[in-house]
């Protein structure tokens, strides 16, 4: 696989764990690397991806066969462009449920893409069950779980089988809550060159918001090698 | 040389999906590595002929030059299948027509396998038309074929009437078909290829094709669920007896 054909869903079957915030830093993060990016976003609720990106962003459904469509043929269009995928937590189970009835992974590594699913952690029982089922569901998927450090320190061991792919948690910083204002405000790419400038953010915040998305890269980036890893061994089969 | 197989598929009334059925069953012959052939009685335009326009033929199965084309020929044929589409409402006329031309009586003897195909509607237009049937349908495999057309018909019959007359037809066998979504059915249709072909993408001479993907996907999953009820009656067994007999050997 390349990067330039990858998918990666955002997803959880809660609602506000910050999945939006982490759909719009992995736009911005491929943008940033001088990718061709699309993102599709499945919410409903207002605080949407589409609004923070709508250059980038198209606004999906999967109620109804035609966004079926819309939105599944064209992840798996060969078009050189990475997609990401928000799904709100009302879209959890309709996606996933088409998604495995038309067999998109299937269709996906014959394509030679690999999605992967970034899984926001949450302590409940029915996140934990999600996040089990989804690895029977989609064993061809990198399933990488996601602690928000916004929602606390917990350890989330005890309540995920975090093994083989999923075994490293990636870490989304916490961003000082003083800060948030300022990038809340649609529309808001991290990726403009010129923040300060374009959103109105001053120098002090600006630097700190440089400081933190270094952070927020960097993990992206090791959660690409693990992608691309995984992809890797099970091009070569089972050692 | 295997026996010939022969299979009806015909209903009471039209628009039941009965060429649906008739080419989940090609697909899956053809899957199943058995030649087949196929005979549309839409005379003159038929729609199986369409979708699957190098094993079909159009015949007039009342004529008899039409049935000598199908039944002198069972014997010789390369296709040890012969899959016949019956027009909507000539089920019961075929069989009366089989019977007088002998072949209830050579399936009766074992020498050529016979199998029915009764696809019922969301409502049965005519109770009478099966009870006429059950009288010719003799030693036959008989399947009745529940197919749930779209969502919002469902089966308004009763399930009393519905057995006392289907209880007529010695060891009938339930096969329910699931709905396929509209859209998806209506792509294949613009396409006019056969539904496996819909599935790997190709167009009607084997060239690469631009199907949906979401529709593909429904359709492959739809078509898995017909054959795996096509598995549970055993189809493949009864048209290849030699296989069937070997499980016996093995069993006893």
């Amino acid at each position: 696989m390349s990067f330039r054909n990858s998918v990666t869903i955002v997803a959880s079957p809660r609602p506000r764990v910050g999945k939006t915030m982490l759909a719009r830093l992995l736009v911005d993060f491929h943008l940033q690397e001088g990718r061709s990016v699309a993102g599709f976003d499945l919410n409903t609720e207002e605080g949407k991806l589409a609004e923070f990106l709508p250059e980038h962003v198209i606004p999906s459904a999967v109620g109804e066969i035609k966004g079926q469509m819309a939105l599944f043929d064209r992840l798996i269009a060969g078009d050189d462009t990475t997609k990401i995928v928000d799904l709100g937590h009302e879209s959890f189970e309709s996606f996933f449920s088409v998604a495995e009835r038309i067999d998109f992974a299937g269709e996906a590594s014959k394509r030679s893409i690999a999605p992967a699913i970034l899984f926001v952690l949450t302590p409940d029982r029915a996140s934990s069950e999600s996040y089990r089922s989804l690895r029977k569901r989609f064993p061809q998927a990198t399933l990488a779980p996601v602690h928000n450090e916004l929602l606390g320190s917990a350890q989330h061991r005890d309540k995920y089988d975090l093994i083989g792919s999923g075994a490293t948690v990636v870490h989304l910083p916490m961003l000082a809550p003083a800060f948030r204002r300022y990038v809340d405000k649609p529309p808001f790419s991290f990726a403009d060159s010129r923040l300060a400038a374009t959103f109105d953010v001053p120098i002090d915040v600006n630097i700190e918001l440089q400081r933190w998305l270094r952070k927020v890269y960097l993990e992206f980036r090791e959660l690409d090698l693990r992608v691309l890893l995984a992809d890797l061994k099970s091009s070569i089969g089972p050692i | 040389m295997a026996k010939p197989a022969v299979i009806l598929v015909g209903a009471d009334k039209g628009g039941v999906g009965k060429t649906t059925i008739a080419r989940t069953l090609l697909d899956y012959f053809g899957a199943h590595q058995t030649p087949t052939r196929a005979f549309d009685t839409e005379s003159p335009r038929g729609t199986l002929k369409r979708f699957h326009p190098d094993t079909t033929e159009v015949v007039d199965v009342t004529s008899v030059p039409d049935q000598m084309k199908i039944f002198d020929t069972l014997g010789s044929a390369e296709a040890r299948v012969t899959v016949i589409d019956v027009r909507a409402g000539l089920l019961s006329p075929t069989l009366r027509a089989l019977n007088d031309i002998g072949f209830i009586e050579s399936a009766k003897k074992g020498q050529i396998t016979f199998a029915v195909f009764h696809i019922l509607g969301p409502s049965i237009a005519s109770l009478d038309e099966i009870a006429e049937t059950s009288q010719f349908v003799g030693d036959a495999s008989y399947y009745l074929v529940k197919n749930h057309i779209n969502e919002t018909s469902f089966f308004e019959w009763d399930p009393a009437t519905y057995n006392s007359y289907f209880k007529k037809i010695k060891g009938a066998e339930e096969i329910t078909v699931p709905k396929l979504n509209e859209m998806a059915c209506e792509q294949v249709e613009l396409a006019s290829v056969p539904f496996v072909t819909f599935v790997a993408n190709k167009g009607p001479k084997d060239e690469a094709a631009n199907y949906s993907f979401v529709l593909r996907g429904y359709v492959r999953h739809w078509l898995g669920n017909v054959w795996s009820e096509f598995d549970r009656v055993k189809l493949i067994d009864l048209i290849s007896p030699k296989a069937e007999s070997n499980v016996r050997q093995v069993a006893g």
